[in-house]
Parts: structure tokens; sequence; C-alpha cells
């Protein structure tokens, strides 16, 4: 009983439709089986293919619009398939750009890591200048060691040349005393022999 | 709150009000944090609980606490199945599986040869060495102790601290160990030869010293080739095989933490804020916690729950604010 209430809600509910008017057929029509003179009979009939086209007309209507309601099932599955495959697509494109930031960071950390070393190795002088400086300072100090080296062999020999003439003054000195000793020896010995001859 | 409150009520609300919280672990799975403060209790957070969308209010407490030691946690790390808790001169494990059925009962407790055994040094920093499977431990005993994790002895003590030591990390290529201590030196350790192959004392260069604060080194990062680290000193970049201190990070308050993650440096310290740093010393951003200080920051990273990627820092207060991303402070959890 439940059911049928059902149904037939599902199929009329308000009632004021088509339901009715099919009562209203069922009754015209015995009506018309029951209908005494010809021109009532006839009116009668010409009301019931009135209400029977009214009924087809109703029913072509609910046909279409049934029609209609699974087309746009149909056009609702596609749109939701659609959307379903770009909310993967747009899932797979956020875990990419998710890898994309992660390399991103890494790559800014290495260059920031790079920057301060550069920083710190700026403070100190560029190499290259280092060693033309110590190339520079090298070769003074080669030069420097060169004229001490000469200044020395000057020295030396300069000290040489004055060791000899004072030698050889020496020398002279000593042979020059020898002589004036001989003679004031050879003196003393003429003197003692004129003072004193022999007999 | 009620007005009329028992008195454990008022006692809590006090703890709370005192409390500190030293140290952070994520678990292996990724979803839960425990956290250890000055009372030396552990508070075990449900990160998948307090991040979901259905989360209320309790979602935001811990799930267990317990009593882990008599001194405050200053250090905690997690294995694969423990976690491991240090403060008051003994690490003692736990198994993760068991403090989350809230079976909160210690595995074990080792305590390292210390020299004297009458004054017991607090431990103040834990390292996991996964290649050799073993932990180091450092604190007021100016020395780092290795301790193999299967058999539970103690291998190695590298000395040459003159002060206790703050904080260490790993550097993984080379088994190299940093610390960083009182005495002002980031020293690097070769655990194979166990001899110390570098010192730096970074309150020898002009450029970061800065002697009203001090010369200690209260947190160090290394990331191969780099190494940052703060305290009394600015923060510093260092370029560690050329010892140069290439970055100077201009921030006034000293430095409790510091982690590298992507292209950025984190650090926070005295003051609210989370800073975050490029390498070029530029500050990208400062984001306000809910602490007036903070001292750790625990990002997770865990593979196992992406779900659960956050930032979660904590310091002078019960709360660790939870930033899901690194742009602002999203809830805090409290003890």
């Amino acid at each position: 009983c439940d059911e049928v209430i059902r149904k037939r809600l599902l199929i009329d509910g308000d009632g004021a439709g088509d339901d009715r008017r099919i009562n209203l057929l069922v009754k015209s029509f015995i009506k018309w089986c029951n209908s005494g003179s010809q021109e009532e009979g006839y009116s009668q009939y010409q009301r019931m293919l009135s209400t029977l086209s009214q009924c087809e007309f109703s029913m072509g209507k609910t046909l279409l619009v049934y029609d209609m309601n699974l087309r746009e099932m149909e056009n609702y599955e596609k749109i939701y398939k659609e959307i379903e495959c770009s909310i993967a697509g747009a899932h797979e494109k956020i875990a990419e750009c998710k890898k994309q930031i992660l390399q991103a960071k890494r790559i800014r950390k290495n260059r920031q890591e790079y920057d301060a070393l550069a920083k710190v190795i700026q403070h100190h002088p560029d190499r290259h200048e280092t060693l033309k400086e110590l190339e520079a300072l090298g070769k003074e100090l080669e030069h420097l060691s060169h004229i001490k080296e000469s200044v020395e062999d000057k020295l030396e020999l300069r000290r040489k040349q004055f060791h000899v003439l004072l030698s050889t003054i020496h020398e002279l000195q000593q042979t020059l005393e020898n002589d004036e000793k001989l003679s004031e020896v050879e003196e003393a010995q003429e003197t003692s022999m004129e003072a004193d001859p022999k007999p | 709150s009620t007005p009329l409150q028992s008195p454990t009520e008022v006692f809590q609300a006090l703890q709370r009000l005192h409390m500190t919280i030293f140290s952070q672990s994520v678990s292996p799975c990724g979803k839960f944090l425990a956290a250890g403060n000055n009372y030396g209790q552990i508070a075990i957070f449900s990160l998948s609980a307090a991040l979901s969308s259905e989360a209320k209010e309790e979602s935001k407490k811990p799930v267990v606490t317990f009593q882990a030691h008599d001194g405050p946690v200053y250090s905690m790390v997690s294995t694969d199945r423990h976690l491991l808790s240090a403060g008051d001169g003994e690490v003692k494990a736990w198994l993760w599986a068991e403090i989350l059925k809230k079976g909160c009962k210690e595995l074990w407790r080792r305590q390292p040869p210390y020299r004297t055994s009458l004054e017991v040094p607090e431990i103040n920093a834990l390292l996991l060495v996964p290649k050799e499977n073993s932990l180091i431990l450092a604190g007021g005993d100016c020395q780092l102790h290795t301790m193999d994790l299967e058999t539970g002895t103690f291998t190695r003590a590298l000395r040459g601290h003159t002060d206790y030591i703050h904080c260490l990390a790993l550097r993984e290529r080379s088994p190299e160990v940093l610390s960083g201590g009182e005495d002002g030196a980031v020293r690097l350790w070769d655990l194979r030869t166990v001899r110390e192959v570098q010192t730096i004392e970074v309150y020898k260069h002009e450029e970061c010293s800065r002697p009203h604060n001090g010369r200690w080194i209260g947190c160090l990062a290394t990331d191969s080739d780099w190494m940052v680290c703060g305290g009394g000193p600015a923060l510093t970049l260092w370029h560690l095989r050329s010892s140069t201190p290439t970055t100077i990070f201009p921030m006034r308050a000293p430095q409790k933490h510091v982690t590298f993650y992507q292209d950025l440096i984190l650090s926070a310290g005295q003051g609210r804020c989370v800073n975050h740093w490029q390498l070029s010393g530029e500050l990208k951003a400062q984001v306000p916690g809910s602490s007036p200080g903070l001292l750790s920051l625990s990002l997770n990273q865990q593979p196992a729950a992406p779900e659960c990627k956050v930032l979660t820092v904590a310091g002078s207060s019960c709360r660790v604010d939870v930033f899901t991303n690194l742009g602002y402070r999203a809830f805090s959890l409290s003890f």
C-alpha cells in the first residue's frame, strides 16, 4: 500500500495534472458510451479527443525532458571526468614544482656559500700580484747581494794591496835600519883604527 | 578556570608558570613529540592528533607525562625504537612503543665513567652516531664520552675542553664530531683516530667576538664543509677547512639553538622569535613564538609522517609552539 502511494505521488504529486486528466478521460469515455443523442455523443467525442491530445502533448513534453536529462547527465559525467583528470594533472605539476623549488633552493645555497668564500678570498691580495711582488723582491735581493759581493771583493783587494805596501815599507825600513847599523859599525871600526894604529 | 581550585591544580598551575622546556625529540614514526622540562618530566604530545582537522583543545595537551629524571632533562634523542634522555649525569633509555601505551618504565640507565665519583656532572648534549651505532654524551666534566648502544660500554673519552661542553654536532661525511663549550672553543674530533683534529677559538676572532657576552659557545650546527655557531660571540658561519669566519649574522641576543634547513639557517635564543637567515647574512624573516626565550628547535623530517612535517620550538615556558609553515605559528602545545 505504501509503495502504491509512493509511486502515485512520484508520478503526479501535485494532483492537478496528468493523473487527473487520465481519470477525467476514463469518466468521459464512460459518459460517452452512455450518451444518448448523436450530438451529445459527438461533442463528448470531441472533448475526449482534445483531452487525449492534451495527454499526448504532455507525454511528449515529458519524454523530451527525460531525454534532455539523460544528455545533461552524460555531459556532467564528461565534465566530471575532465575535472578529475585536471586535478590529477595539477597534483603532478605541484609535485614537480616542489621538486624544482628544492633544486632551486639547493642552487641558491651553493651560490651563497660560494659568495661567502669569495668575499673572504677577495680580502686577500691577488695571487698574481703577490707573485710579481715576490719576483721583484727576489731580483732586488739578488742585485743587492751582487753589489755586496763586488764591494767585498774590492775591499779584499785593497786590503791585500795595503798589506803588500806595508810589508814592503817595513822591509825597506828594516833594510835602511840594517844599512844604518852597518855604516855605524863601519864608522866605529874606522875611528878605532885611526885612534889605535897597528904596531 | 573555576575560582576554587584544589591544591594540586594550584600546584600544577604554579609549576607550569615556572617551567622551562630544554629538549625535544620526535618519535621514529614521526607522529609524536617528546618534550623534557626543568622538573625532570617528559611529556609526549600527539602531533598527528593536534594537526588533524578535528583537533580539539585536549589534542594540544600531552598524551602522557612521566617523571624521567631527578633533575632537568637537558637533552633527548631518538633512535628507531628508543627515546634516550639525559640530564642529571645519567642517560636513560625508554621504549617508544611502551611510552605510547603509557607504560613509562626506563629500559636502562647508564652513567659515563666520571673522573670524580663525588660530584656527578650534568649531561648537556647527546648525539647519535648511526654509522657505528653509538651515542656521544658531553657536559659538565668537559669530556666527550662515546657509548656503544648495543653493549652499553663506554668506548672513548675525548679530552680537550677546559670547561663544560654545551653542544655537539655530527659531520656526516668524515666521522667527525664537533663540540662547543664554555671555554669558547669549537673542537673537531676524529672518531677513528680518537684525536682532536681542529680547534677554532671563536672568541679570538675580532669580527665575531663579543667580550661583554662572554666566550661561551651555546649552539652548533654543521653541514658538510660549513659550520655555524653562536652563544656569547655573534652567530657566525665558518668554512671548516680554512677555519675562516665567512658571515657574521647581525643578531645581538645570544643564540641558544641553531640548525641548517634547506637553504636557510634557523636560529633562536634570547628573544621570542625564530630567526630565518640566508647564508649571505641577510635576515629573511623573524617569526615570534609564545615563549619569552627559546632553547630548542626541532624539525620533524621523519619520512614516515610527511603530514606532520612541522617546526616545533620551546623554551622558557610550558608551551611548545608548532609552525606548520615556517612563516607563522599555527598553535601551541602545552604541558
